[in-house]
């Protein structure tokens, strides 16, 4: 009797330590970035966490199926909010959990659909600019570019470098690297409501004012400035070892060098806007462990738990009450970036579905081809999703209308 | 009758295990799938899916004649078709006449089998890497040659041809031990027959081994134009289609319809083409199998 009751007391016991898993998009650098996080939680709840990498890509395949079989591969699942968005029936509401009024205006918006928050917002990362390294620039007696001709030129003098590849290092990988130089381009040359348009799918991709700003783009890579695409964790160490001027990448990697206090940025000359990419996650329907899993969703959407992320570099929180000491210097100048700019939201992630693998796709050829702009624009166009085509008939017009628009930026691309 | 009823049962005993794995893993699904390509999105029959699909610049682009690549996913698998099977097949013969009275030619064949039995998505990102330009050995040979090197999966000229040429090594081996097994049915006493009537050995070669090695040649080209037309991993891992669709292919699209756009209906649609396609190139074989059985 006492031995049943014994082996009852460790059942129980055991039981109570409850376990969830979080499926997260990071690894390398980036995942190591995030352990502290589930380190600190498991410490203040005694819930252990399990982590798995999946590729958000991967994880479209995966999830439909898991959905449809009424399981789930995690019990917190950081994924695209498009797809969120198709499959709020799989997902648990958190509105309990997750309060707006903690977060920074806006950040929600992406997860609340029908007035009800079915995911939360983590913490963030922004595409700032072109990172170099401060030495590489002072020993060559370089500076950031304040005016378009100014950028020109300096690519111009990075490209006779001897030992450089190409100026700028261009990222690939699936094709993400790519499309996060475009929107930095679009937002700069066609404005910040460019890309709210584009995501909205109120403006065709074969409009003026899309294709004006694609032209600098294209310019810079049929002058050979850009690198052709190499995988972009691959490329950034060629970059960091000196064998490229600049690259283009978000600010996760300031934590992701030996040296961040080298590290230097700077956007285009004459940008106004931002993409702030947060990470967002949900908890799906299927999952056998939905109060702890909604623990570690409070815990995430928290000052404590985001406070812990920033701190290790790379990473902007979304709720309040972060303090700025909590960042490291260098992230304090990506901040200072940000000041006066509008933040937006990203671009593909935005739109997702076909398109987005499409619009990775035909920048790879663009990268290549710069002289097919055409073709590339026509491509996106036709893979814009359905219930845009109303709107997307306006295109045209409204490019007409953003013809006349005073756009800031540089000058003619034939300086 | 008694002894009739009792055979009757025990080979219905072997064959309804059979029976219900096909009906449960073949059957349904096949038809399941068919069924849902002719669901539209509201959930109501219709052709809308098949017109969709088989009217996207995606699937078949006319536009590739005038600019180049892309052409279409379909024309891409047509590609394929044309210019690996023929090579597959006669790198394959070709391999197993030179190595099959050469000492050490079993080893050799083992070698160049091992392209066969990695799994393809590996092959993928061997495939990958051998066309970069900077580790890439296709690119350190050529370079010795002084020709330009360059990622050439990278662009939409030579991305599916790299893919194609690529992956002939990794699917030679097959045929090659197919004809390496083929040549050992040949009875030895033809060629000794033939050269004793003063044939010289491509006569011998086009006249012996060729018609003899007829099954064989069925079974290759069958079973690799039925991989040509399923080809989907290499792409995945090498290229996802790109650059711009260069290299896109039907089991890529389909995967794309079905996992990227989340149309299940499409993505049936495409999935039946790629099974009709294949039930008319698995004819001549099964015609084939009916013959010699006769």
């Amino acid at each position: 009797m006492k031995k049943l009751l014994v082996l009852t007391v460790i059942l129980l016991t055991v039981l109570s330590f409850a376990k969830i898993t979080v499926i997260v998009p990071w690894s390398g650098a980036e995942l190591d970035k995030f352990l502290p996080v589930i380190s600190a939680f498991e410490a203040k709840t005694g819930i252990e966490v399990e982590y798995k990498t999946y590729r958000a890509e991967d994880l479209a395949n995966i999830l439909p199926a898991q959905f449809a079989a009424r399981k789930a591969p995690g019990d917190v699942i950081f994924m695209w909010t498009s797809f969120l968005a198709k499959n709020t029936a799989n997902a648990v509401e958190l509105s309990d959990v997750v309060m707006p009024s903690n977060y920074l205006p806006g950040a929600l918006d992406n997860v609340t659909f029908d007035g009800k928050i079915y995911g939360f917002a983590y913490t963030a990362k922004v595409k700032p600019g072109f990172w170099y390294r401060k030495s590489f620039f002072e020993k060559h007696g370089l500076t950031p570019p304040k005016t378009w001709d100014e950028f020109v030129l300096l690519l111009r003098y990075l490209k006779q470098v001897p030992g450089l590849k190409a100026p700028i290092a261009s990222g690939d990988g699936v094709g993400w690297p790519l499309s996060d130089v475009t929107e930095h381009f679009l937002i700069t040359f066609g404005g910040p409501e460019l890309q709210k348009d584009l995501i909205e799918g109120n403006i065709s991709w074969q409009s003026y004012t899309v294709r004006k700003a694609m032209e600098k783009l294209a310019f810079l890579l049929e002058q050979g400035f850009f690198s052709e695409p190499v995988e972009w964790t691959t490329i950034l160490k060629q970059w960091w070892n000196g064998e490229y001027g600049l690259y283009f990448m978000g600010s996760w990697i300031t934590g992701m060098v030996d040296d961040p206090d080298d590290l230097g940025v700077f956007s285009l000359p004459g940008n106004q806007g931002m993409v702030f990419g947060i990470d967002y996650a949900f908890v799906p329907k299927f999952s056998k462990n939905i109060d702890e899993a909604k623990q570690f969703v409070a815990f995430l959407a928290s000052a404590e738990g985001q406070s812990v992320q920033v701190a290790q570099g790379g990473h902007i929180a979304t709720v309040l009450g972060v303090s700025e000491a909590s960042y490291p210097t260098v992230d304090r100048e990506v901040a200072k970036l940000l000041v006066g700019v509008q933040s937006l939201n990203d671009l593909d992630d935005s739109i997702g579905g076909l398109w987005q693998p499409a619009f990775w796709d035909q920048l790879k050829l663009l990268w290549v081809r710069p002289e097919r702009l055409d073709d590339v624009l026509m491509a996106l166009d036709e893979k814009m999703p359905k219930w845009f085509f109303i709107t997307a008939i306006e295109g045209p017009f409204m490019g007409a209308f953003y013809m006349f628009k005073d756009i800031k930026g540089g000058d003619s691309h034939d300086s | 009758m008694i002894l009739r009823k009792a055979r009757l049962k025990h080979l219905m005993m072997f064959i309804v295990p059979a029976a219900v794995l096909i009906a449960a893993f073949v059957l349904y699904p096949t038809i399941r799938t068919i069924t849902l390509s002719f669901v539209g999105e509201d959930g109501e029959l219709t052709l809308s899916n098949y017109k969709e699909v088989l009217t996207s610049n995606d699937v078949v682009d006319p536009r590739g004649f005038e600019r180049g690549f892309p052409f279409g996913a379909l024309i891409h698998n047509l590609m394929w078709i044309a210019i690996h099977l023929p090579l597959t097949t006669f790198l394959g013969l070709f391999l197993a006449v030179i190595l099959r009275n050469i000492k050490g030619g079993a080893i050799i064949k083992s070698i160049i089998f091992l392209g066969m039995v990695m799994p393809m998505i590996v092959g993928g990102i061997m495939v990958r890497f051998m066309f970069e330009e900077n580790v890439g050995v296709v690119n350190m040979i050529l370079s010795i040659f002084g020709i330009p090197t360059k990622t050439w999966i990278a662009y939409p000229e030579t991305a599916l041809p790299a893919l194609i040429f690529g992956s002939v090594w990794l699917w030679a081996g097959f045929s090659l031990i197919l004809y390496s097994a083929g040549l050992e049915t040949i009875p030895k006493s033809y060629y000794e027959a033939a050269q004793i009537d003063g044939a010289s050995p491509v006569r011998m070669f086009f006249k012996i081994t060729i018609p003899l090695l007829k099954p064989i040649t069925v079974v290759v080209v069958t079973m690799t134009l039925l991989w040509e037309l399923k080809v989907f991993d290499i792409v995945y891992v090498a290229t996802m289609g790109g650059p711009g669709g260069a290299s896109n292919v039907l089991a890529l699209q389909m995967y794309m319809y079905g996992f990227r756009e989340w149309d299940f209906g499409k993505a049936a649609v495409v999935a039946v083409l790629i099974t009709l396609s294949t039930l008319v190139a698995a004819v001549p074989m099964i015609k084939s199998a009916g013959d010699e059985a006769e």
